[in-house]
C-alpha cells in the first residue's frame, strides 16, 4: 500500500488503511448488508407541496404478493406505543405524513414486500386523496402576512431567530463615509452524495439492530430510543462506510421509516433511496441576505448591519440553531466596532434542509466578500488591500463580543495573493474573452457545545484498538485517529486497528460534522492514550512492588526507572498482571456555546476554535455568450497542525471542487411547489471537465511545536462562490447579486448598462 | 386499476463470462445488468447512484468497452464478457496498474465512485481509439462523476499510468 506521492518526505503520510478495497470495490457500503429475511421498503411520496390528506386506501396494495406491510401516517398515529414524530432539535416531521403534506416529495405511505420490485409494484395500488392547499416555496414570502402557515404551531413560520448586535450600528452607520446596501441570494442546492441514504433495521422483542449511512450514530440511537421508548440498551447503531455524506446525513433522517417498517413486517427491512427521493429528503438552506455596510473614507469598515433569512423547508431539521451559527458567522473576518445581525429561518412547503458542507456559511461569505470587493472599486481600494485594513487578527474583538486568539488570516491572504501571482498569463488569447482574478476568506464557529468519547484497547498480544464512534466517510478519519493514537502511544501505525462505529461498543460521539473531529476525537485520543499509560504503570507498579510514578512506559515498553527491571513489553506486564486487556479512557468536552445562550442577545464565547479558509479564481468570461470558465482555483484553510499532508489537500480541494457546483450551476428548480431537476441528468454536479487543470491547495500551518488540531473539511468551500465572482466582477465589471453565476446571468450583466447599486453618499466630513 | 390482468415479464436462464467465469442467471427481461450483478453474483463494486445513465458509478467493462449498467438489460449481456472492478485485480495483492496507480496516488475518498473510474480509466487506456494523454482520458472520465472531488488525484493516478 502506497503513500502519497504528494505528502511531505519529511513527514509521511499514513495513508488509508483498506485503500485496496476502496478501489476494487469490495469496502462495505449499507448498500451491500444483507441479513436472512430481509424485505425491501419502498416510499410513497406526496405530489403536492401542501396538501390535506383526505383518505388513503391501501387495501389494493395490502393484496398484491409479496407484500408484508403496508404502513400510513395515520396507522403510527394510532398506535400508541411509537411517538410518530422526530427532529434533530424540534420533533416536528411525521415519519409518514399525518393529516396534511407540507412538501412535494414528502413520505406518505410504505410498502414493506419481499422484493424491492414487489414493493414498487404494490406502491402504485395505493390510492391517496389530496385536498391541495395554498403554499409558499420562497423564504422571504413566508414571512409575509396572509403567507400559508405551514405549521400551526409556528405562526409567521418562524423557524428559528437569532439576534446579535456589538456597538451602536445606526450610529456607526451615520458616521460613515459610504454606506452600502446590497441583497444577496443563494437558491435551494443539494449534497448529490454519490451512495443515496440507506438504512437496514432489525426490530425484535428485544429492540432494534440498525445499520445506516450516517454521520452521527449516536444522534440516531437517542432519536431512536425515544421514539419508541426504548431503554439505553434497546438499540443499535452502526454506521457501516458512507459513499458521501457532506451533511446530508448529519442528522436522523430515514432510520425512523424503517424502523417502523421492520417494527410492522415483522422482519428485517432495508431501505435505499432512489437518487430523486435523496433530492427530496435533505437539501442546502435557501437564503436571502440583506447586508449593509458603512466604511470610512480610507476603507475601514466602521458598522455592518445583516438581514439573513435561511429558507429551512418543511421540517426543522437543525434550522433553528442552525440559523444561529449562520448568526455568528455572518459579518465575516473582519474587525468591525458596531455590528447588527438578524438571522432567521422560515418554514416553507419545500424539501427540509440541514447543514451543507460549510453550513449556513457560503450564503453569507457570497454577500460579504462579494459586497467588499464592490466597495474597494468603489473606493479605489485593492481587494487585497481592504481585506488587510479590516482583517480580524488575534487580540481583536470579534461580533460576539469576544477577542478572538489564533487568527492566521494574514497568512491566509498572503498565500491566496501569492496563489494567483503564480503563472500571470501575458494575453487573452481570444479577444471575445476577458479574464480576471478575485479572492475571498471566511470565518465559521465549530459545533460547540459538543462531547467525544474514546477508548484506546491494549490486549494481551500487544494488539491496540481504537474505540471511536468518528464516521468513516471517506474523509480519513479512521487512518487519522490511526495515526494520531499511534503517536500518542509513541509506537507504529501498524500496532493500531480501528473499527466502524457500533453504539454498542465504541462510546459516545456528538456527530462527525462541522470538521470537529480531528480536533475533539484528536483531543480525546489524547487523553486516552494518557490514562492506557497510567494504568499500565499502575499494573507494573503492582507487579514490580514499586510506586508508579517510579514506572516508565514509552513506546509501547515499560521500564522501572534506575533500571532495577529489565524493560519489558506492555503485553508482558498485562500477561504478568494475569490480565485480558486494558482500556484507556479519554473525553472531549465543551460545555459552552450558542444553545447556552438568549437566542435574541447572543455574546461571548460560541466555538472551542475558529474555522479559517480562503479561495482565490483566476476566471475567463466569454462576452458573447456569458459562460465563465474557471481557469485556476486554490484553496487554503489554517489547519493547526497537518496530520496528513495528502487528505488535507483533499479536502481543500473537494472543497474547492464541490463549491464549483453552487457557485456555477447547481440550483434546485421549483415549479408549482414541486423540484423540476432531482434527477442527475437535470441537476448537474461537477465532472472532471469542470475542474480546473490549475487545482491548487495550502495548509497553513502553526508554527509552535505543539499547536491545536484544526479540522480542515469546509473551510475554503464558502470561500468559492464568492472568489469567482469577484474574478468575474474583475474581469467585467459585471456584479452578479445571485448563484449561480450561470452563464444567462453573467451575459444579462454584461447586456446591462449599470451593474452596481450607487452607494448611500454621506457627508464627507469622516 | 386492475391488477390481475397485467402481464408479467418473461423469466429466462442466460449466461455469461463474469471476470472471466461463466456465469448462469436468472433474469426477467426488464431486469437491469446491474440488478443481476449485485443480487445473484456477489458483485459490490457496481453500485446505482443516479440510475440513469448519467454518473458512472455503476460502471462496467462489456466486452472491453464501458457500460452503465444500471440501464443495460441483463438480457443483453447474454453470451458476453462482462468485467467488473473485481475482476481487474482477482488477487487483492497482486493489483493492476490501474488499481495500484489509484492506490499509490491516494485517488480515492468516499470511494463510491472509484471502481467505475478505474474501469473507465482502464477501458481508455486499453481503446486504440484514445489517445494516451492525459488530456484525453480526462475527457473520456467525462461520464463518471465524483461528489468528493477527487478528480485531481485521479489525473495524478492517470500521469502515472502514462509514464
Amino acid at each position: 500500500m502506497g503513500t502519497s506521492p504528494r505528502s511531505r518526505p519529511d513527514r509521511p503520510d499514513f495513508a488509508m488503511p483498506d485503500a485496496v478495497s476502496r478501489v476494487r470495490g469490495t469496502v462495505e457500503f449499507v448498500l451491500d448488508k444483507t441479513v436472512e429475511n430481509m424485505a425491501h421498503a419502498k416510499v410513497l411520496r406526496s405530489p403536492h407541496p401542501h396538501a390535506r390528506i383526505v383518505s388513503v386506501d391501501t387495501t389494493a396494495a395490502a393484496e398484491r404478493p409479496g407484500v408484508l406491510a403496508v404502513l400510513t401516517g395515520s396507522d403510527l398515529a394510532d398506535d400508541p406505543d411509537v411517538d410518530p414524530y422526530f427532529g434533530a432539535q424540534r420533533p416536528d416531521q411525521p415519519v409518514l405524513a399525518i393529516g396534511k403534506t407540507r412538501y412535494a416529495g414528502e413520505p406518505v405511505a410504505l410498502v414493506v414486500a419481499t422484493t424491492a420490485r414487489a414493493a414498487a409494484e404494490a406502491l402504485v395500488e395505493i390510492d391517496v386523496e389530496y385536498e391541495e392547499q395554498p403554499y409558499v416555496v420562497d423564504e422571504v414570502e413566508a414571512r409575509k402576512p396572509g403567507a400559508p402557515t405551514v405549521h400551526e404551531d409556528h405562526p409567521g413560520n418562524d423557524c428559528g431567530s437569532w439576534r446579535l448586535r456589538l456597538g451602536d450600528c445606526e450610529k456607526g452607520l451615520a458616521q460613515a463615509h459610504r454606506v452600502y446596501t446590497h441583497t444577496y441570494h443563494s437558491p435551494p442546492a443539494s449534497h448529490v452524495p454519490m451512495e443515496p441514504h440507506v438504512c437496514l433495521a432489525s426490530w425484535t422483542d428485544d429492540g432494534v439492530e440498525v445499520w445506516t449511512s450516517a454521520q452521527a450514530p449516536y444522534a440516531v440511537k437517542t432519536g431512536l430510543q425515544k421514539m419508541f421508548s426504548l431503554p439505553d440498551g434497546g438499540v443499535r447503531v452502526r454506521a457501516l462506510n458512507l459513499g458521501g455524506a457532506y451533511g446530508a446525513k448529519g442528522q436522523i433522517r430515514i432510520e425512523p421509516m424503517v424502523v417502523c417498517a421492520s417494527r410492522a413486517a415483522g422482519v428485517p427491512v432495508r431501505l435505499e433511496l432512489a437518487r430523486d427521493e435523496v433530492f427530496f429528503t435533505i437539501g442546502k438552506h435557501a437564503a436571502t441576505v440583506e447586508i449593509t455596510t458603512g466604511v470610512m473614507r480610507d476603507g475601514s469598515i466602521v458598522a455592518r448591519k445583516m438581514n439573513v433569512v435561511y429558507n429551512a423547508g418543511a421540517y426543522a431539521v437543525t434550522s433553528p440553531g442552525g440559523a444561529g451559527q449562520g448568526l455568528t458567522r455572518a459579518p465575516g473576518p473582519y474587525r468591525i466596532p458596531n455590528v447588527a445581525v438578524d438571522s432567521v429561518a422560515s418554514y416553507t412547503n419545500t424539501v427540509p434542509t440541514g447543514p451543507f458542507r460549510g453550513a449556513m456559511t457560503s450564503q453569507l461569505a457570497f454577500a460579504y466578500e462579494s459586497q467588499l470587493d464592490d466597495i474597494a472599486a468603489d473606493l479605489g481600494l485593492e481587494p487585497l488591500g481592504i481585506r488587510r485594513q479590516n482583517l480580524l487578527r488575534s487580540g481583536d474583538v470579534y461580533a460576539t463580543g469576544e477577542a478572538l486568539e489564533g487568527l492566521h488570516y494574514d497568512d491566509l491572504l498572503d498565500d491566496l495573493e501569492s496563489a494567483l501571482a503564480v503563472d500571470e498569463p501575458a494575453t487573452v488569447p481570444d479577444p471575445g474573452k476577458k479574464r480576471g482574478s478575485g479572492l475571498a476568506i471566511i470565518i465559521k464557529n465549530t459545533l460547540t457545545p459538543s462531547r467525544s468519547e474514546a477508548g484506546i484497547r491494549l490486549d494481551a498480544s500487544g494488539r491496540i484498538s481504537i474505540l471511536s464512534s468518528s464516521v468513516e466517510m471517506g474523509q480519513g478519519a479512521t487512518a487519522t485517529m490511526m495515526s494520531l493514537a499511534a503517536g500518542y502511544l509513541g509506537v507504529g501505525t501498524d500496532k493500531v486497528q480501528m473499527g466502524l462505529p457500533d453504539t454498542r461498543h465504541t462510546p459516545f460521539d456528538t456527530t462527525t460534522s462541522s470538521s470537529r473531529s480531528t480536533y475533539s476525537m484528536g483531543f480525546a485520543l489524547r487523553e486516552a492514550a494518557t490514562d492506557l499509560h497510567r494504568r499500565v504503570r499502575e499494573e507494573a507498579a503492582k507487579l514490580w512492588d514499586v510506586t508508579s510514578d517510579q514506572v516508565t512506559v514509552e513506546g509501547g515498553c515499560v521500564r522501572v526507572n534506575g533500571g532495577a527491571q529489565a524493560e519489558v513489553s506492555w503485553e508482558h506486564v498485562l500477561g504478568q498482571a494475569g490480565l485480558e486487556e486494558v482500556v484507556g479512557q479519554g473525553v472531549f468536552q465543551s460545555d459552552f456555546g450558542l444553545s447556552k445562550m438568549d437566542p435574541h442577545d447572543v455574546h461571548g464565547p460560541v466555538s472551542v476554535h475558529w474555522h479559517q479558509g480562503g479561495a482565490a479564481a483566476e476566471v475567463e468570461v466569454d462576452l458573447q455568450t456569458g459562460r465563465v470558465e474557471v481557469l485556476r482555483l486554490h484553496a487554503n484553510c489554517y489547519a493547526g497542525r497537518a496530520v496528513s499532508a495528502h487528505r488535507v489537500r483533499q479536502q481543500n480541494l473537494g472543497c474547492a471542487i464541490f463549491g464549483l457546483g453552487p457557485s456555477l450551476f447547481e440550483e434546485l428548480e421549483y415549479l408549482d411547489g414541486a423540484i423540476t431537476n432531482p434527477n442527475l441528468s437535470d441537476y448537474m454536479i461537477p465532472s472532471i471537465l469542470d475542474v480546473p487543470v490549475a487545482m491548487t491547495s495550502t495548509a497553513v500551518e502553526s508554527s509552535e511545536a505543539d499547536p491545536e488540531l484544526h479540522g480542515v473539511g469546509e473551510m475554503a468551500l464558502p470561500a468559492v462562490a464568492p472568489a469567482i465572482a469577484n474574478a468575474i466582477f474583475a474581469a467585467t465589471g459585471v456584479r452578479l447579486l445571485d448563484l449561480p453565476l450561470t452563464p444567462e446571468r453573467v451575459l444579462r450583466g454584461l447586456l446591462a448598462a449599470e451593474t452596481t447599486t450607487e452607494p448611500e453618499e454621506h457627508s464627507d466630513e469622516h | 386499476m386492475s391488477t390481475e390482468q397485467r402481464t408479467e415479464p418473461e423469466t429466462t436462464r442466460l449466461s455469461f463470462t463474469l471476470n472471466g467465469a461463466e456465469r448462469t442467471v436468472e433474469a426477467r427481461t426488464d431486469d437491469t445488468l446491474l440488478s443481476t450483478l449485485r443480487g445473484q453474483c456477489g458483485v459490490t463494486s457496481a453500485r446505482e447512484a443516479c440510475g440513469i445513465g448519467i454518473c458512472g458509478s455503476c460502471t462496467v467493462l462489456v466486452d472491453g468497452a464501458v457500460a452503465s449498467s444500471c440501464i443495460m438489460l441483463t438480457a443483453q449481456a447474454a453470451g458476453r464478457q462482462v468485467t467488473t472492478s473485481e475482476g481487474l485485480s482477482p488477487d487483492p495483492h497482486q493489483l493492476s496498474a490501474v488499481h495500484d496507480a489509484f492506490v499509490r496516488n491516494g485517488a480515492f475518498q468516499c470511494s463510491f465512485c472509484i471502481p467505475g473510474m478505474v474501469l473507465a480509466t482502464h477501458a481508455a487506456l486499453h481503446d486504440p481509439s484514445v489517445p494516451n494523454t492525459v488530456e484525453a482520458i480526462r475527457s473520456y472520465l467525462a461520464g463518471n462523476l465524483c461528489r468528493c472531488g477527487s478528480y485531481p488525484d485521479i489525473l495524478a493516478a492517470i500521469e502515472d499510468l502514462l509514464t
